[in-house]
């Protein structure tokens, strides 16, 4: 009862006007990112931070939630309308969503995506409220090894996980905390890596990597093999209330409820995130689909349903390992730790303690931010059809402009554009060479976190190494990395085999398609 | 979709994608020795400033070499896809070049010009290279933008951005 009147209480913070004008201005923003290509909430989120340091913790941390899920909805627009399925882990979506609108039902899988973003989100928010406390009760208990060993599962699952190689994903790790072990170290006050340069001394700052990695970088990729001509939107019918045909609704409510028991889980421990969520979600629909498993493909209403909203799950249960251990899972989780932390937030297991009223105030902000998105999203999506179709070259030379603004923002000093700029570099030549950049942003943020983590370990023990591994919960997790390891490997060759056939029909379709759209 | 077979045109790509594996190669030696030279303080007897580095740059040595090797054997990465992406294009390096020489202007005359006009350059010029016609319309989008976040973030929510010597004098432009 503790944590629903704790809860309460955040309610009652959020529904001030002005809390309430944040957590809009923060769906809004959110969505808007979500749905244009090439921008992720990762990326928007760290270039806010320098913007928001006027604004109270609160306050910035509402409109943080607002965009983290407003992102999460919004990209489900894009791969619905646009006629080119997006990123890979909105593939299955892409191809189904997209076989619908094609179809005529576009309306329909717009609908049936928002909505059960809405019901997943609403109950893996209900989910995190009772989760987060018993995690956090237990997680006070852990020592130094045991979040050693955790953070040592992050980094290889993040590592080998979030991406397509698992030697590239390394890599990129490897980068990060190399980047992270820049300046001086914090135990002993010496300078590492600095090169004599006064500037490297207070270490690179992350927003200037994140951003550099995710808003210039991709403006550089996608501007060497740029897509000319203009963005063609599959139309979509006027009048959203006749969107879910009595048919749809039926058969979409058990698919976002499966979709959210796989998705919640899933997201809470470290294992790809929501990526492996919404193929586990696809593949579960497939096989229970029964006799209307030759739509699958074609334009499965299901196939939309349970991955919507088996990403939106996805997300909330990231928090939870977010907010009681402090463990980031996703880039995007990264960036929210480094916001807690410009405002003096550690993020662990004394968070719910320490920074109650803050924590439940973000908890309260995403429940009353779903029932914004899903308010907003429908009726609104002519604007956000009129938003996909912005020029490409406005586009991505607005990212870069306020990539740039986000980074001189931070000290006014012209030095940290040219810093951008060269990161921009290397995530360029990381997209172009299939080397995934988030696990770098997460072993920057998550690696000094694990040295101090280590070295106090050891100073415990005096220097025995066998410290690290005798606890049974570092045993478990050491074990665990070979499970969850296996296991994600295992998912990804079958997701790209589905993928594939997927694919196939894509083609086939495409082949056909483009003298009915003239038509149109 | 397959991820690390060779694509089309993948011969062409080999040198860059080598050129990267190398580099990791070389990142992780380059930080393995330049961690002997980390000086540690007095007396330690558990683990100092130099240990982490160490695990760091071996990390990147091993997965470098391992890179290296399978570039050399043809295994080669899945360039990432996007919507805006053409897989059918090669990769237009003017275009990245000219893209990072704007942003270069740009910092150079943020002191000298003021940051609205040099937003101005960068959005302009940027939109420009990406194929924005006729160029002095998206010099325009790119002014208005420009005085707009300098009216929004540097005399509304009090970021310092330097309006420059032109608007010098005018109250709403200043953070």
């Amino acid at each position: 009862m503790d944590n629903l009147s704790a809860l309460l209480e955040g309610f009652a913070t959020v529904a001030q006007p002005l809390y309430l004008l944040y957590a809009l201005f923060g769906v809004f923003v959110g969505t808007a990112v979500g749905v244009l290509p090439g921008i992720g909430p990762a990326m928007t989120i760290a270039l806010l931070l320098p913007l928001t340091y006027s604004l109270e913790p609160t306050a910035a941390i509402i409109v943080f939630a607002g965009i983290y899920y407003g992102g999460m909805y919004g990209g489900s627009t894009t791969s619905i309308l646009l006629n080119t399925p997006g990123e890979s882990s909105s593939i299955v979506t892409a191809i189904e969503g997209n076989k619908m609108a094609r179809a005529g039902r576009g309306a329909a899988a717009l609908a049936t995506a928002a909505i059960g973003s809405f019901v997943a989100g609403s109950i893996a928010t209900v989910a995190l409220t009772f989760v987060a406390p018993v995690v956090a009760r237990w997680a006070v208990r852990l020592g130094e090894p045991d979040y050693f060993a955790l953070m040592v599962v992050a980094f290889i699952t993040v590592g080998a996980l979030l991406g397509s190689s698992v030697p590239r994903g390394l890599a990129s790790l490897s980068l990060g905390l190399f980047l992270g072990l820049v300046g001086t170290d914090t135990l002993t006050g010496q300078q590492r890596f600095t090169f004599g340069v006064p500037a490297l001394a207070d270490g690179i700052d992350v927003v200037v990597v994140a951003v550099g990695l995710f808003a210039v970088g991709e403006a550089l990729y996608v501007g060497s093999r740029l897509r000319h001509g203009p963005v063609r939107v599959i139309p979509v019918e006027k009048g959203w209330r006749t969107w879910m045909k009595p048919a749809d609704w039926r058969r979409s409510w058990k698919p976002w409820l499966r979709g959210t028991a796989i998705g919640f889980p899933v997201g809470t421990i470290p294992a790809g995130g929501a990526d492996v969520a919404t193929f586990l979600s696809y593949a579960a629909e497939r096989r229970l689909a029964g006799p209307r498993r030759d739509e699958f493909g074609r334009g499965a209403i299901e196939g939309v349903a349970g991955p919507e909203a088996a990403n939106n799950a996805a997300a909330s249960g990231v928090l939870v390992p977010l907010l009681t251990l402090g463990l980031p899972t996703t880039a995007t989780a990264a960036i929210i730790i480094v916001a807690f932390q410009s405002y003096g937030i550690q993020p662990g297991p004394l968070l719910l303690q320490s920074e109650s009223s803050l924590v439940w105030a973000l908890v309260a902000s995403l429940y009353i931010g779903n029932l914004m998105l899903v308010v907003l999203n429908l009726p609104l999506v002519g604007m956000w059809v009129r938003v996909l179709q912005i020029p490409r070259h406005y586009l991505y030379a607005g990212i870069i402009l306020f990539g740039a603004l986000g980074s001189y923002a931070l000290n006014f000093s012209p030095i940290d554009v040219l810093m951008l700029l060269a990161i921009g570099l290397v995530g360029f030549f990381m997209r172009r060479y299939g080397y995934p950049v988030a696990p770098m942003v997460v072993g920057m943020i998550l690696g000094p976190m694990a040295e101090d983590r280590l070295r106090r370990s050891l100073a415990i023990s005096q220097g025995d190494l066998t410290y690290l591994v005798t606890s049974p919960f570092a045993a478990f997790a050491y074990a665990a990395i070979v499970v969850i390891v296996a296991a994600g490997l295992w998912l990804r060759r079958r997701e790209r085999r589905v993928n594939a056939e997927l694919e196939q029909l894509a083609e086939d379709v495409r082949a056909a398609a483009p003298t009915q759209e003239v038509n149109r | 979709m397959a991820p690390e077979a060779a694509t089309p045109g993948g011969s062409a790509r080999r040198p860059g994608e080598l050129v990267l594996a190398l580099a990791t190669l070389a990142l992780g030696v380059f930080v393995v020795v330049q961690a002997g030279s980390i000086s540690v303080p007095g007396s330690t007897n558990t683990l100092g400033p130099r240990a982490f580095p160490y695990l760091v740059g071996a990390m990147a040595a091993v997965v470098g070499a391992v890179l290296v090797v399978a570039v050399l054997r043809g295994r080669y990465g899945q360039e990432e896809g996007g919507e805006d992406v053409d897989p059918g294009v090669s990769t237009d390096w003017l275009t990245v070049g000219l893209l990072c020489a704007v942003l270069v202007v740009h910092v150079f005359t943020i002191n000298l010009i003021g940051w609205p006009f040099a937003a101005a350059i960068l959005f302009g010029g940027a939109s420009v290279v990406l194929g924005a016609r006729p160029w002095w319309r998206a010099a325009l989008v790119g002014l208005v933008l420009g005085l707009l976040i300098q009216v929004l973030f540097g005399g509304l929510l009090g970021l310092s951005l330097p309006p420059g010597p032109l608007l010098e004098g005018v109250a709403i432009f200043r953070g």
